[in-house]
């Protein structure tokens, strides 16, 4: 064990905790969500344990009568309890193969993990149960039962809750008499807990021998498991849906009595589902009774008191089963029990290798099986070369059981899953009730209904998301290329594990297949804002496949299903397939008239090909077509009748062709009818697709005039900003210049200050300036008073020289006299000439010489010079 | 299809989504090619191996068988500079599913047709599919037959040259392939691509 959980722990990042493989950009996704389901699983264990334990105290009262029945029914119950130690769910599966791989047979590594964990945690559990229920002064040894039961950790976890959450355990506890405990203990007995439970129940000598040896695999196929006493009232009811619908079937086998595939399942078909539809009703109704038929055949069933409960169950049943539950409930579901015929499974099995291929399964079946055996959930820990073989054994005996299917891809699916969940043969029968009942008509050669299925989606998509199909038209996608693989394939493959089961959990239940329809049309509500934002068709298609694989909120996909769709009922399911199912077997009918099965198989295609451009609401058709429906079916019988009347008179044999030939007229007969009535709608379709398509025009115009209104808003909204931005710009530039002209305009200041101070600087110059020319003419007017002196003085001195000295010495003196005049003359001119012609005493210009030394000296000198040259 | 087309005012694109053009050759301009590929064949032939070795490069020798048909796409660059997108549709082998197969290969640009080299039974499926394709597919359809599982020489029961022969017979392209080994796989489709007819310049 542990090694392998070792082994589980390289692998179980990349699976979940059911053992299927993770999407690598799943892992992420998925580890989010584990904690979820973790505590929804929590919730909804206990929720049923609430349940189961309540039917139990209801039905102890009955138990008797049901041990009666069981024994009546020619099952292996001669002992009740023998049978229920027997019942190992696992048991059978994981027999094949050794020991320590039982733990991985029902859920994946991570479940065996989290078990082994919370193994701990039982003890702890346990223990505080075993305190609590002490100090209530419960009976010890009861409690020692439970806690030596091997029960499995979630349930005693729960046990305890309800133990320490509420006062109503003890009651409980107290209520479920002893011998119920210990057959639920038993039942509860799971593969994982085998050393326990060898421990517990040492005379199980089948257990021993599945578990320690393996040699005797025949033994080990033939194993079947009753379910646990709990879900008797669950399993009780659905069998007599079994029943109902058996009864059904065997009336019209008898009735029809020929075997022609084709018209006959055309024709049962379609009363069969109303018929099946009544039974279905009556269930839900609660009340068998009145009708005389099966109150008649199923006198037991009718006495059972226990369908109050019905509606809590489905409450349930849309909240999931818990894991632990899971195979029993869906055995019961299926009503496997009614179901079994005692030593079938084996009888087919040593008939296939006894016969060997000549009367046996057909090679092309087996070869099929071969190849896609490995390609069942590949890798996954439970499929192991035992598993394999299970898996081949089942699908063989099917094929062998109903050759009107045989093997069909998807299948092998199926058959893998309930292998995982239980006993090969419990698993056999569960398969049986699915495919030959649920699924009639599903799998077979032509698959018919299938292709039927997809155009009654068709139609519900249109109905419901018109705007959705308007998109997937346009880009050229056609909802049926992914709702198709998703019909088939029950979702395997196409959801996480966790929804697909959830799924299969009310489709189980409901017995039929409107949880199909609800689904699909669930996953496109979830994802249908998506797919709107799709541009080419490609994208569509790959958002859609990823969106559906990565859908984890398991619970929010199931209550949409069940609660955003309540108007899918499978009666309106039916009303529908009934009108679209002409048109598949015209097509089936061609084939068969060209004796080709490979011929033109283009008939889903082309059917939906041109139901594409068929906008129309059902409801019209449907009226319309009503008066021609049944004038079709009071035809079509009258004919079966016939029919019937020919080929058991002639005992068939003898007149094939005209049976032949009649089964055709009949169909050719249907088909013309269809025909007329659908060339009659076909012109109320077009005309309202007319009217639809004017308006979506009108639609697409406006819409355009806004594109092109925005677009125009948008220019706009460019071209402003644009003005904006250059506003912007000028104003940038304004501001630079008006800065610029502040500045010159400081310059121009300090410039004018500048002149200003200069002007000063000139005023104070010519201030000096006059000031120093008041000077000069202080100074002239000296100089002419000394000149005046001077004259006076050489007068005086002239005066007393002639007194003195001859005429002669007094002419040289005169010469010396009047040449300094005439120097200073002409000194004075040319000063006057030089400084502003100021008028100027000739007289005044001979003192300057003795005013100013140094010049008058030069001047003198110069004056010397001029004289000494005038001498010479 | 009728009524659609006779109304007037329609853009020439709306027209094409309703006729289902777009997916027809899927163009969406010259130098971007949209493609619809369809993949069909004998079950086990390695169909869906084939596609993930192309799409993903991976192979896996334990594939899941399919069912109905699954979906993926790949875009290639040409030398040329265009680049191709392929849509392709794997769809389910057996032969009861060919009842749906018309859905996938209708308006398919191209048709791949494979079998198993070492299964002389899928070579005739094959046949069987190429002959549906020329009745049934696209009238301008491009066609590839495959010879898969090359590697397993020393199991091989179909000859190259029956599998050359019948491929020039009916205007195919031939290419043995191993998903296995990746051997062959991009070259199919680069030829395929190449092999597509380029839009012209209206649309
Ligand atoms: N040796 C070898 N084996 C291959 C090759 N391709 C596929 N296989 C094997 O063939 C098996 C089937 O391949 P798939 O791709 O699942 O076959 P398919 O054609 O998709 O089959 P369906 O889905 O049933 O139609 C795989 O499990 C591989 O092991 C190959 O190139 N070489
Ligand atoms: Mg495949």
């Amino acid at each position: 064990m542990a090694d392998n959980n070792k082994a589980f722990l390289v692998e179980h990042r990349r699976r979940d905790s059911y053992g299927f493989a993770l999407r690598p950009q799943h892992i992420e996704r998925y580890r989010e969500y584990v904690s979820i389901y973790k505590e929804e699983e929590g919730e909804r264990s206990s929720k049923w344990k609430n349940f189961l334990d309540r039917q139990l105290e209801y039905g102890q009262s009955c138990s008797c009568e049901e041990e009666c029945k069981e024994k009546s029914q020619g099952e292996t119950t001669e002992c009740a309890l023998e049978s229920v130690s027997n019942r190992g769910r696992e048991g059978d599966y994981s027999s094949g193969k050794t020991s320590d791989s039982d733990g991985s047979t029902k859920c994946g590594p991570e479940t065996v993990l989290q078990l082994s964990e919370e193994d701990k945690e039982e003890v702890q559990c346990m223990e505080e149960l075993k305190n609590e229920v002490q100090s209530s002064k419960e009976p010890q040894n009861e409690v020692q039962h439970l806690g030596e039961s091997g029960k499995e950790a979630q349930h005693s976890e729960q046990l305890q809750k309800d133990v320490q959450l509420s006062e109503e355990p003890k009651i409980e506890v107290q209520s479920a008499e002893p011998r119920d405990l210990q057959n639920l203990e038993d039942s509860q007995k799971e593969a994982q807990f085998s050393e326990k439970l060898i421990k517990e129940v040492p005379p199980s000598e089948v257990r021993k021998e599945d578990s320690h040896s393996k040699e005797t695999k025949a033994s080990k196929i033939k194993k079947w498991s009753l379910i646990r006493p709990s879900l008797h009232a669950i399993e009780n009811l659905m069998s007599f849906r079994v029943k109902n619908s058996k009864e059904k079937k065997n009336l019209h086998i008898a009735k029809a009595g020929g075997h022609l595939p084709l018209p006959k399942e055309m024709e049962s078909q379609t009363e069969e589902d109303v018929e099946e539809e009544i039974c279905v009703k009556e269930i839900l109704d609660e009340n068998f009774s009145t009708s005389a038929e099966t109150s008649s055949e199923n006198t037991e069933a009718t006495k059972e008191p226990f369908f109050p409960w019905k509606e809590e169950l489905e409450f349930l049943v849309h909240g999931g089963v818990p894991k632990d539950l899971r195979g029993e409930v869906w055995q019961a579901f299926v009503g496997v029990k009614a179901r079994r015929v005692e030593r079938y499974y084996e009888e087919l099995l040593a008939e296939e290798l006894n016969v060997g291929e000549s009367d046996g399964v057909p090679i092309k079946w087996k070869r099929q099986i071969e190849k896609d055996i490995p390609r069942t959930f590949p890798g996954h820990p439970a499929l192991d070369d035992h598993g394999r073989d299970s898996l081949r054994r089942l699908l063989l005996a099917y094929a062998k059981h109903n050759p009107s299917v045989g093997y069909c891809q998807a299948m092998n699916f199926f058959a893998g899953l309930l292998l995982l969940l239980m006993p090969e043969e419990n698993a056999f029968w569960t398969f049986v009730g699915i495919i030959d009942e649920f699924f009639d008509g599903y799998y077979t050669e032509e698959m018919i209904e299938s292709q039927v299925d997809q155009l009654v989606f068709e139609e519900l998509m249109r109905e419901r998301f018109p705007k959705l199909v308007n998109h997937l038209d346009y880009l050229g996608v056609q909802v049926t290329w992914l709702s198709g693989p998703w019909f088939l394939s029950i979702f395997v493959n196409m959801l996480p594990w966790e929804s697909v089961l959830r799924i299969w959990d009310v489709l189980l239940f409901e017995g039929n297949r409107v949880m199909l329809f609800r689904t699909a049309l669930a996953l496109m509500e979830l994802y249908s804002p998506a797919l709107l934002t799709t541009k080419d068709a490609g994208d569509a298609i790959t958002l859609l496949q990823n969106l559906a694989g990565s859908t984890f909120d398991s619970s929010q996909l199931v209550l949409t299903a069940c609660m955003g769709f309540l108007a899918v009922t499978e009666a309106r399911l039916q009303e529908m397939r009934k009108k679209h199912r002409p048109a598949i077997l015209e097509i089936v009918e061609e084939r068969f008239k060209k004796g080709r099965v490979w011929n033109d198989s283009k008939g889903l295609a082309s059917k939906l090909y041109s139901f594409k451009h068929d906008h129309v609401p059902l409801i019209e058709e449907e009226k319309i077509g009503e008066g021609e429906v049944s004038q079709l079916n009071t035809c079509s019988s009258n004919l079966d009748d016939f029919l019937i009347g020919l080929s058991n008179n002639s005992e068939a044999d003898s007149l094939p062709d005209l049976q032949e030939q009649v089964v055709w007229m009949k169909v050719e007969l249907c088909r013309l009818l269809d025909e007329k009535r659908s060339a009659i709608l076909r012109a109320e379709e077009l005309e309202t697709a007319l009217v639809e398509m004017v308006k979506e025009d009108n639609r697409r115009e406006l819409t355009a005039k806004i594109e092109l209104l925005e677009q125009e808003v948008a220019e706009l909204r460019q071209a402003l900003a644009d003005k904006k931005e250059q506003e912007y710009a000028m104003l940038q530039v304004l501001m630079r210049v008006e800065q610029e002209q502040r500045i010159t305009e400081e310059a121009r200041l300090n410039a004018e200050q500048a002149a200003s101070t200069q002007k000063n600087a000139v005023c104070v110059l010519q201030e000096k300036y006059d000031k120093a020319m008041a000077k000069v003419a202080q100074m002239e007017q000296r100089v002419v008073m000394a000149e005046s002196m001077l004259e006076a003085t050489i007068h005086y001195e002239s005066g007393q020289a002639r007194a003195v000295s001859s005429p002669r010495s007094m002419r040289n003196p005169s010469t010396s006299i009047e040449s300094p005049r005439r120097r200073i003359s002409l000194f004075g001119l040319g000063w006057r000439d030089r400084n502003k012609g100021k008028p100027v005493n000739e007289d005044s210009s001979d003192c300057t010489s003795s005013n100013d030394g140094k010049d008058s000296k030069t001047l003198l000198s110069h004056n010397n010079n001029k004289d000494k040259r005038q001498q010479d | 299809m009728g009524c659609s087309s006779s109304l007037p005012g329609r853009s020439s694109e709306q027209l094409g989504g309703l006729n289902n053009n777009p997916e027809t050759n899927g163009v969406s301009d010259a130098k971007n090619l949209r493609v619809k590929l369809v993949l069909l064949g004998d079950s086990g032939v390695g169909k869906s191996c084939i596609v993930l070795r192309f799409v993903r490069g991976q192979f896996d020798p334990t594939s899941k068988v399919t069912i109905g048909a699954s979906f993926l796409s790949q875009t290639i660059a040409l030398q040329d500079s265009t680049t191709v997108k392929f849509e392709i549709w794997d769809t389910a082998g057996q032969e009861r599913y060919a009842a749906l197969a018309p859905l996938y290969y209708r308006g398919a640009a191209v048709g791949v047709v494979v079998y198993d080299i070492t299964s002389p039974e899928s070579f005739n499926k094959a046949q069987y599919w190429v002959k549906e394709l020329q009745k049934h597919g696209s009238p301008d359809i491009v066609l590839a037959l495959v010879g898969n599982k090359a590697d397993l020489h020393e199991k091989r029961e179909v000859p190259v040259q029956d599998g050359i022969d019948y491929a020039e017979k009916n205007g195919m392209f031939f290419i043995e392939t191993s998903a296995k080994t990746a051997d062959n796989i991009n070259q199919l489709f680069e030829e395929i691509a190449k092999r597509i007819p380029r839009p012209s310049t209206s649309s």
